[in-house]
């Protein structure tokens, strides 16, 4: 008599107490593989905002300068030549680059009122407010094949993006922009007087302040938790403000994902030089590999405590199953059946119990999963006020783990059982009533 | 010719509590092959006990035990296990079957546990053969709830005998069956102790089983009492 045969008899026999064990097993596994979509879910969805929405798959910089970035950053900026933008490009998997520079900067606006003729002061309510931020200067052109998520943003804010790469504009966070109390300036309409429009003011590359007039064109509503002080302007507007003619301080670089992308990484830093540095967006926000290694860890924590509970069910089937047993053990012992055989003909059992309860369980998270991936649930990202559908998806490696896991945990929860079968004396089990 | 079983200076006590149960003060008994023997006694005169020792079942707290020429006094529980698979057949008053096995797989259990064995197409003819001989054959797919207690006990039997023992114990076979099915299947033992040359050693305080032994035993407080009685 084959064991495993044996086995599922005996898992027959109590149905209702297998179908217990067996829901606790399809629930537990069931959970763990939907959490873990949902996480990846979430995962998926910063990781687009952060690289599809801020800072595009990779970085190039002049050498120092992300050590150096809360220093002086202009300092380590770069000229934009067709020459060197054509080496990023040529990498394979670069799909587009895209030049930019960010900096801080003072943004005033204009005041509410003309000045009292009498020479009094304005009303404090009246007045212009100067606050800082930081800015991204790009060519709208090229930004929108490495940052397309910008553009859907703006969607779910105000007004346009900027209009070309030497447009006198810029755009906003909607909530800065409404908190500073910015006038947006409708395109097409007429030009504002000078005075009525935003001074950009900042520090050129020799630390000596300058300004340029701009009009609010657009407002991004929030994205990412960090993006309220920020706005993005036009690159010749920032190059004529910093006085970086045909210079910039970094290249967005966006790559075909299903590449590895430390690899295209390497492969651009290879092909720029040893003068310049690459880094991926995972390395510029180091905290969301922080929210990863902390979701993954209470992850685990979570599906640990999930997988004992679940196996403590395993445990107490198992139990009852030897309790109810005891003469049959006897009987099988009496008839010549050796410890190692009843301690395996139980561990089959819980590995019967575990592989159909966890297989059934992963299958129907993983439906689960594949149902919403394809449905989408409408979950803004933290912080973010853009509505935006977290799509859960799991990989069939995890799948499989689970169900490895639930079977060598089911295993291991008979153990002691079986052990405990194992142990009976014959006489003793025999004369059990 | 040897003795198939030869005991001797055997004791058995147990701590029940505080107290020591003295089961068994010392008994001398051989038994040889092809005997059809009956252990009588009241209950607690250490009957079962005798027969779990001579099965090995449980071990003697003192005395040697010989079953075939082997001392298994000293042996651990797995060879134990090898020496009750290939020389014991056991027949127990509550039947013992296993309930999610059928008829078949019940009788062919205890060659299904040992490593290596016959191949299934000869085992399972062995098997149709015993269940033809205790007259089960058209139940070779019934479960054991499926069964009267006589039929049962008729598996048992078949089970008992696929090994080809050299020894069957029988702990009180016909006590949990009316008297017309307890006749027939010490009859089915008596046919089988005859045919296959197996030896019968079982216990009983039925007096109308004793008549059919060919030799009884007695045995009171632990003790046999009136040696080997002849019929």
């Amino acid at each position: 008599m084959a064991l495993l045969k044996l086995a599922l008899r005996n898992l027959r026999r109590n149905r209702r107490r297998t179908a217990i064990t067996f829901v606790a097993l399809v629930a537990g596994v069931g959970a763990m593989v939907a959490i873990k979509g949902f996480i990846n879910g979430q995962r998926r969805q910063i990781l687009e905002n952060q690289m599809r929405g801020n800072l595009g798959a990779l970085q190039v910089h002049k050498k120092g300068y992300v050590e150096n970035v809360l220093g002086s950053p202009l300092t380590l900026d770069f000229a934009d030549t067709p020459e060197l933008r054509a080496k990023v490009a040529a990498v394979p998997g670069v799909k587009a680059v895209s030049p930019r520079i960010e900096f801080g900067a003072q943004l005033s606006t204009p005041d509410k009122k003309p000045l009292p003729e009498d020479g009094s002061e304005l009303p404090e309510a009246d007045r212009g407010i100067t606050s800082f931020l930081m800015l991204t200067a790009f060519d709208p052109a090229l930004e929108r094949q490495v940052t397309p998520k910008r553009w859907e943003w703006l969607g779910a804010g105000r007004g346009e993006m900027l209009q070309s790469a030497t447009a006198e504009q810029l755009v906003l966070n909607d909530d800065f922009a409404r908190g500073v109390d910015v006038p947006m300036w409708k395109a097409g309409a007429e030009l504002p007087p000078i005075e009525q429009r935003l001074a950009v003011l900042a520090p050129d590359r020799d630390s000596s302040l300058n300004g340029v007039n701009v009009v609010m064109i657009g407002a991004i509503a929030s994205a990412t938790p960090n993006d309220r002080r920020v706005g993005v302007i036009s690159l010749g507007a920032a190059q004529q403000l910093l006085r970086m003619e045909g210079r910039v301080t970094e290249y967005g670089v966006d790559v075909d994902l299903k590449l590895d992308l430390e690899q295209v990484r390497g492969a651009v830093a290879a092909a720029v030089g040893p003068d310049y540095e690459v880094h991926t967006w995972e390395q510029r926000i180091p905290f969301v590999k922080d929210i990863v290694e902390t979701q993954d860890f209470i992850f685990g924590i979570v599906s640990s405590i999930l997988l004992f509970v679940v196996l403590l069910g395993v445990v107490n089937a198992m139990l009852m199953s030897v309790l109810e047993r005891v003469r049959e053990i006897g009987t099988m012992l009496a008839v010549g059946m050796k410890r190692r055989q009843i301690v395996s003909l139980f561990i089959a059992e819980g590995i019967v119990l575990g592989l159909v309860g966890g297989a059934l369980g992963a299958l129907l998270g993983w439906a689960w999963v594949s149902y919403m991936n394809s449905k989408g649930i409408s979950i803004p990202a933290p912080g973010a006020k853009v509505p935006s559908l977290l799509r859960p998806s799991v990989d069939v490696l995890f799948v499989a783990r689970a169900i490895l896991q639930a079977t060598a945990g089911a295993a291991l929860a008979s153990l002691w059982p079986a052990w405990r079968a194992s142990r009976l004396r014959p006489v003793e089990a025999l004369a059990h009533t | 010719m040897p003795h198939l079983i030869e005991l001797s200076g055997i004791k058995k006590s147990y701590q029940l509590g505080l107290t020591e149960v003295v089961a068994l003060r010392g008994v001398d008994l051989t038994v040889d092959v092809g005997e059809f023997t009956v252990v009588t006694g009241p209950s607690g005169s250490g009957k079962t006990t005798l027969l779990n020792i001579i099965g090995c079942l449980d071990r003697a707290s003192a005395g040697k035990y010989v079953l075939d020429g082997i001392d298994v006094s000293d042996r651990d529980f797995d060879d134990l296990a090898d020496v009750r698979n290939q020389k014991i057949g056991f027949i127990f008053q509550n039947f013992n079957l296993i309930p999610v096995l059928n008829v078949a797989e019940n009788i062919e259990f205890p060659c299904s546990v040992r490593p290596g064995g016959e191949d299934a197409a000869t085992l399972r003819a062995r098997v149709e053969k015993l269940a033809d001989e205790v007259g089960l054959k058209q139940y070779l797919h019934h479960k054991p709830d499926e069964l009267s207690g006589g039929q049962r006990q008729r598996v048992a039997i078949a089970r008992a005998l696929i090994t080809r023992p050299r020894l069957v114990l029988a702990d009180e076979p016909t006590a949990n069956l009316d008297s017309k099915t307890s006749d027939q299947i010490i009859d089915l033992m008596l046919q089988l102790n005859k045919l296959e040359g197996v030896t019968f050693l079982f216990s009983t305080h039925d007096p109308r089983v004793v008549k059919h032994a060919r030799r009884a035993l007695a045995i009171s407080d632990g003790q046999m009492v009136d040696g080997a009685l002849a019929h």
